[in-house]
């Protein structure tokens, strides 16, 4: 997973560079801290899994704080009452857990999986510790949040994932717990980004019901697994450029997009193009890249889950679809609203519109040749277990 | 390359020409781009042909690899090719009346040709996906293209609108086709549909996943509330959805279901038996209200699936036959029906029957082949449409179901009463006030030759139905495992089984209509009004004439405890109390978690601590 990361890395690096250029985040000085964080995060899966990617994973969410830090202090806060002890308990339990490589005796061994659990879930912003995440949302530039979003949690999810590949017994045997946070940010998660009207905090809302289902995935292995390697993708490449768009139609009409803004398709239309193909690609609809690891995920819960596993799974899909829909068709499609005049002088940028509409057309290119992924498509064994099944 | 790719090829050439040539083509050279596109892809489906009606199966590879160890696999059988020959014939007749329908239009006509191709190659990967998993994809890659298409001009609220609807009913009930196909891999660890161990892992529960998709796609009551509001789409996108390329998606996968597994037969075939019987009436019953010309024929479509899948639900040999033949010949009438719709539209500015009238004396040609679309469409012998009810019900007859004749004879009056409301509303009586003075004019040569190529194959098959029957539709069948010879002569007369009971039903029909004219011009011979239209019933004072509206009043009377069974608003109350419960639950929720964030961590501690430490 980790070289995949780096290359992620590297491209949203170049993306949110040439995105910035055209429009405007912060400063020189905001400019400088994204460059860090995502330079961090890049160094941090070159490390691997090793106490020095770890430690520069970690440095990547203080620097991200600091970057929350420039744009609303508030936020920021809450921000680091997060980060903070998420740090300093994965830090203690993967001290305990020797990165996974060894199982403590018992009860250090749960101590340390609950001291995970917390850790992780504070960084993820899972329900119920995602505190810090609306006032993020609601405070920052979207290019910052797309940093959060992209690069700082997918880079935390990474490490969860080489857990998961290590020291697989953290997830098996205590596979209770994690499945009922996944439960609860899955459908907590698509219930919260339903309520929004803050584009910004839906997009943010939405990403937690992501991290629902990377879990899920985590949980049951085999295909799961694969799934979620996929997923971890998409949810990175189609976050940033949801993130994007909404970035440029800020940008143009000069105030926060929400459900009360209307038509923006004929004032930025490559952004709303951007918008419902990262958006489709996201929720899982064929043929973008979340589909190819939506369709693995589903399997995968099905088979660990039943068929009460699979009804949760298809409502939090249904209402994550719901809620995208309901954002494109009241703010990007149809009529404009006389109401709101754009000062002649703004301009939308077409670099900007240009990387975020390649960032959500390569989802659709890796989902029609996820074979150019180096990632293992997780079926091969899967097949195997079914056939020996059948065999028997 | 295997010719078996070819139709598929085509399209997509033609739709990345499209792309690349789109600074320097015309509007009309865009169209004629793409009319050229799909007729090469028909022609590249018609060389298969042979090779099918020999009971070949062709297979081919069109991209190495895809996902999971698979590549885009083809396998082009009997049914495929059915779905191929209907999906370029009617495409490519679209695709030709939209060279003048459409090269007015100030911007998008890139996006337009584009999508359209990707359209129809969206159907023909689907007839021939090889593997069920890439079934799904070209399933949703259909869906995609409707709700681009049906959203074409994206600034209007009304076309966005029905795009959303498009969008939310048929992806939401197409996850029971994707959670039936990973149901099935997880038993069988193949997505091979082909492969004989699906065929014992094919439950009722996976066909009741497969058909619910199915049911949403073929727009089968109750899913079928969308259909009416994907009707504000460019005509061409309205034809191509409702004849061959979306509403068509759902018939296959529930003919394709046969040549998976055993399926019918149970409660689930009755079901579906039961759903397209109810589907007919309530179709018909909500076309009869319409005043708008389009939505009309958009309910006709509910109504005429109900036909088709009914066919497929019995489950012999001759419903199957039955089904594909009206599958095919719908195609052809209702295209037909729709691209006149938007030939009256470009001429008059408008498709309200309230504003319609009098048409055939300044559209001839497009007043003709209407007639011939709406007299097949209502089963006029002489017809494709004729052909394919008459073979329905023989088949309903050959296993006994008098009730889906009688349900299928009523629909067929009701469809009778509709269009004739339809004709001569628009094409009969005098023009109205609003259409008088105004430069009227009849379709340009392209789209008369469009819709006169498909009206003209609606006469062809319903004369001499063998020339589609047996190279395109006992393939079909024998593909779907059922062997068949077809036994069908001149004018669809059916030659042995169900024969007997159809004529002499027919004959009681005939003699009874000749009775009622009989003791009607012997008992109250009325006076000759001078009314300038047809009444449909009683005469009216002299001068006056009853409308479309009248029309719809009267249907609206008559079947008014029908229309009351509307699903739209249990749809409408759903969605609204999901929205009204996320926004309780965020009210509920953000002074605990996210105003106190030591609650929220004391919340989650102790529910792991608790969650961990439990046995």
């Amino acid at each position: 997973m980790d070289p995949i990361l780096t290359v992620l890395f590297l491209g949203l690096a170049v993306s949110g560079g040439l995105y910035s250029t055209s429009v405007l985040q912060g400063g020189a000085r905001w400019g400088g801290l994204a460059a860090v964080v995502i330079l961090l995060a890049i160094a941090g899966s070159v490390a691997g899994h090793s106490w020095a990617g770890v430690a520069l994973l970690n440095a990547a969410e203080l620097c991200a704080v600091l970057l929350v830090w420039t744009q609303n202090r508030d936020a920021a806060k809450r921000y680091l009452l997060a980060v903070v002890p998420a740090i300093l308990l994965t830090l203690a339990a993967l001290g305990l857990l020797d990165l996974g490589a060894v199982r403590p005796a018992a009860p250090v061994d749960k101590v340390a999986v609950c001291l995970l659990i917390i850790g992780f879930a504070l960084k993820l912003g899972l329900v119920p510790v995602y505190f810090w995440l609306p006032a993020v949302a609601a405070r920052s530039s979207a290019m910052t949040l797309a940093l959060i979003v992209c690069v700082v949690d997918v880079a935390a999810f990474g490490e969860l994932y080489t857990l998961r590949l290590h020291a697989s017994w953290i997830f098996t045997d205590f596979s209770g717990v994690w499945l009922a946070l996944a439960l609860a940010s899955l459908l907590g998660g698509a219930v919260l980004a339903l309520a929004q009207r803050d584009l910004k905090l839906m997009l943010a809302f939405s990403s937690v019901d992501d991290m629902g289902y990377l879990l899920l995935g985590l949980l049951a292995g085999g295909a799961g697994l694969s799934g979620t390697g996929f997923s971890l993708l998409s949810h990175a490449l189609c976050k940033a450029a949801l993130f994007g768009a909404v970035g440029i139609a800020e940008a143009r009409i000069g105030q926060p997009v929400t459900l009360d803004t209307r038509g923006l398709a004929a004032k930025v239309p490559v952004a709303s193009a951007t918008f419902m193909i990262g958006a489709f690609s996201f929720i899982g609809v064929p043929p973008g890249l979340g589909f190819i690891g939506h369709w693995r995920l589903y399997m995968a819960g099905t088979e660990m889950g039943g068929p009460a596993l699979a009804v949760c799974m298809y409502v939090a899909t249904a209402l994550a679809l719901l809620t995208y829909v309901r954002a494109i068709h009241r703010t990007w499609l149809g009529a404009g609203n006389p109401a709101e005049n754009t000062p002649a002088s703004v301009v939308t940028s077409r670099l900007a519109a240009g990387v975020v509409l390649v960032l959500a057309l390569s989802t659709v290119v890796l989902g029609m040749r996820p074979s150019l992924l180096p990632l293992t498509d997780g079926m091969a064994t899967h097949t195997a277990s079914i056939a020996a099944w059948r065999a028997r | 390359m295997e010719p078996a790719t070819f139709p598929i090829l085509a399209l997509l050439a033609g739709a990345l020409l499209q792309l690349v040539f789109a600074r320097v083509l015309t509007p009309a050279g865009k169209g004629w781009l793409a009319t050229i596109a799909a007729t090469a892809a028909l022609v590249a489906s018609l060389s298969l042909l042979p090779s099918v009606m020999r009971g070949e199966v062709l297979h081919a590879t069109l991209i190495g690899q895809w996902d999971a160890g698979m590549a885009v696999d083809l396998t082009v059988d009997g049914l495929s090719m059915l779905f191929i020959v209907m999906g370029t014939l009617t495409g490519a007749a679209i695709l030709l009346f939209s060279v003048s329908y459409m090269k007015d239009e100030p911007q998008g006509l890139t996006r337009f040709y584009t999508i359209m191709l990707v359209f129809i190659a969206g159907l023909l990967v689907l007839a021939c996906a090889a593997n069920l998993l890439l079934a799904y994809l070209a399933w949703e890659v259909i869906g995609l293209c409707s709700y681009s298409l049906v959203g074409f001009w994206y600034t209007q609220q009304h076309a966005v609108d029905g795009a959303r609807k498009v969008l939310v009913m048929t992806h939401l009930a197409g996850y029971g086709f994707l959670f039936g196909i990973l149901a099935l891999y997880s038993a069988t660890g193949t997505f091979v549909w082909s492969d004989p161990v699906v065929a014992g892992k094919f439950t009722t529960g996976i066909a009741a996943l497969f058909l619910v998709a199915a049911m949403a796609k073929s727009v089968l009551f109750p899913l079928h509330t969308w259909i009416p509001e994907a009707m504000n789409a460019p005509t061409p996108v309205s034809a191509l959805l409702h004849s061959a390329c979306y509403v068509k998606a759902g018939v296959y996968l529930i003919a394709r279901m046969y040549a998976i597994g055993p399926w019918s037969g149970g409660h689930l075939s009755t079901a579906l038996l039961v759903v397209g019987c109810v589907t007919i009436l309530v179709g018909v019953i909500f076309a009869m209200a319409q005043t708008d010309l389009k939505r009309l024929l958009a309910f006709h479509t509910v109504s005429q699936l109900g036909y088709i899948v009914a066919g497929l639900a019995l489950g012999s040999d001759l419903g199957i036959a039955a089904g594909l033949f009206y599958c095919f010949s719908h195609a052809l009438f209702k295209g037909t029906l729709f691209l006149v719709a938007g030939a009256v539209q470009h001429a008059t500015g408008t498709r309200d029957l309230r504003q319609l009238g009098g048409l055939a004396s300044v559209m001839p040609k497009t007043a003709k082949i209407w007639i011939i679309a709406a007299a097949s469409i209502a089963g006029v012998p002489l017809t494709n449409g004729f052909v394919a009810k008459w073979l329905l019900f023989g088949a309903a007859l050959d296993k006994g179901l008098v009730a889906v004749v009688l349900v299928g004879w009523v629909g067929s009056i009701l469809t009778a009463f509709s269009f004739l409301k339809a004709t001569v509303n628009t094409f009969y009586g005098v023009q109205p006030a609003n259409l008088r003075g105004k430069h009227i004019h009849e379709a340009s040569p392209s789209m008369l030759t469009g819709m006169g190529i498909m009206a003209a194959l609606c006469l062809l098959f319903g004369i001499a139905p063998q020339l589609l029957m047996i190279p395109l539709i006992v393939p079909g069948v024998q593909s779907l495992g059922f062997h068949w010879d077809v036994t069908l002569s001149w004018f669809g007369i059916l030659t042995d089984r169900g024969a007997v009971q159809l004529s002499i039903g027919a004959i009681v029909v005939l003699v009874s209509v000749l009775l009622g004219l009989a003791v009607f011009a012997a008992v109250r011979r009325p006076a000759i009004p001078r009314v300038s239209g047809f009444t449909g019933g009683e005469p009216l004072p002299a001068g006056d004439r009853p409308g479309a509206v009248d029309f719809a009043g009267m249907a609206e009377h008559a079947f008014h405890p029908v229309y009351a069974a509307d699903p739209d608003p249990l749809y409408f109350g759903l969605w609204r109390r999901m929205s009204t419960c996320s926004t309780a639950v965020q009210r509920a929720v953000r002074p605990v978690l996210e105003l106190h964030p030591l609650v929220a961590v004391s919340l989650l501690t102790v529910a792991v601590v608790v969650g961990v430490w439990m046995p």
